[in-house]
């Protein structure tokens, strides 16, 4: 069978490519979209440590199942401030955005 | 229909094991790539589409873990509503200049270097721990008992999830909001 370890490797390669992405990525949408890839290996972490624990009540599946529930949450919040910026500034590029910049 | 092909497989001479192995680094490999195309190309819509492909993989690994359930809600929720919704900001928004990718050097560069040394320190740690090699993996938990776990033990953090959820209603319907002029 597939080793545990396998597992998460490919939520830390999921987690850094999303921390690549936060990094470089200048359209604020594209920043959510890296958030939510690091938000998902998380929950690969999480439910493969429930699978490979010795305790069967399943806790890492109901911790995914809360994580998913407020990553839809905070996308909603953060698309929706997304469009409130663009509607004022005409512009998502996080880089061009310096309301509060002084 | 799985069972059957793998049956029939089988009778070639290819053993069970090796078919969940080999499919399982398949769909891991094939979510690294589109989760690479998803922080790299160049066009946000194509961006979404690529994130529809990993999040289907990812619902896909977790059938590899035994989570049924939350193979179904990763679809549902992410793939049907939060990529919609990542699609429909990308076609209320202008993407007012066309290389979204295109930052500076440093900033790439930065971002390689800070994410290949998370990397790394992770991949150490993940290989320094020598039962992560050998655990075995525990029975399987079924629906009824995930559903009677969230109703009994973790009643609480299951309201207070509603409550934030509404919360998250709220607010994108006050900022979302538009403005008198």
């Amino acid at each position: 069978m597939i080793p545990e370890s396998h597992f998460l490797m490919l939520g830390a390669a999921l987690f850094s490519i999303g921390v690549f992405g936060v990094f470089t990525r200048r359209n604020a949408i594209g920043i959510l979209m890296s958030i939510e890839l690091i938000l998902n290996a998380a929950n690969i972490n999480l439910i493969t440590f429930s699978k490979f624990s010795a305790s069967p009540d399943g806790l890492g599946q109901i911790f995914a199942l809360f994580v998913i529930a407020i990553a839809a949450a905070s996308a909603v919040v953060g698309l929706c401030l997304v469009i409130s910026i663009y509607r004022n500034s005409k512009t998502i590029l996080v880089n061009k955005i310096n309301l509060m910049k002084w | 229909m799985m069972n059957g092909l793998i049956q029939l497989l089988s009778s070639h001479g290819i053993s069970h094991d090796f078919i969940i192995k080999a499919s399982f680094y398949f769909i891991a490999a094939l979510t690294l790539v589109f989760a690479l195309l998803v922080v790299l190309s160049r066009h946000i819509f194509h961006a979404a589409v690529y994130l529809a492909v990993v999040l289907i993989g990812i619902a896909g690994v977790y059938l590899y873990l035994d989570a049924e359930f939350l193979a179904v809600v990763q679809v549902l929720i992410y793939v049907g509503a939060i990529v919609t919704l990542f699609i429909f900001t990308v076609m209320l928004t202008a993407d007012t200049d066309a290389g979204t990718f295109g930052g500076t050097l440093r900033r790439i560069s930065a971002g390689a270097l800070v994410s290949l040394a998370i990397f790394f320190i992770l991949v150490r740690v993940i290989n320094m721990v020598t039962i992560w090699k050998t655990a075995v993996a525990g029975a399987s938990v079924n629906l009824s008992q995930l559903g009677k776990s969230l109703m009994t033990q973790y009643a609480l953090p299951f309201e207070v999830i509603s409550l934030i959820s509404l919360a998250a209603m709220i607010g994108a319907i006050v900022i979302g909001k538009a403005e008198k002029r």
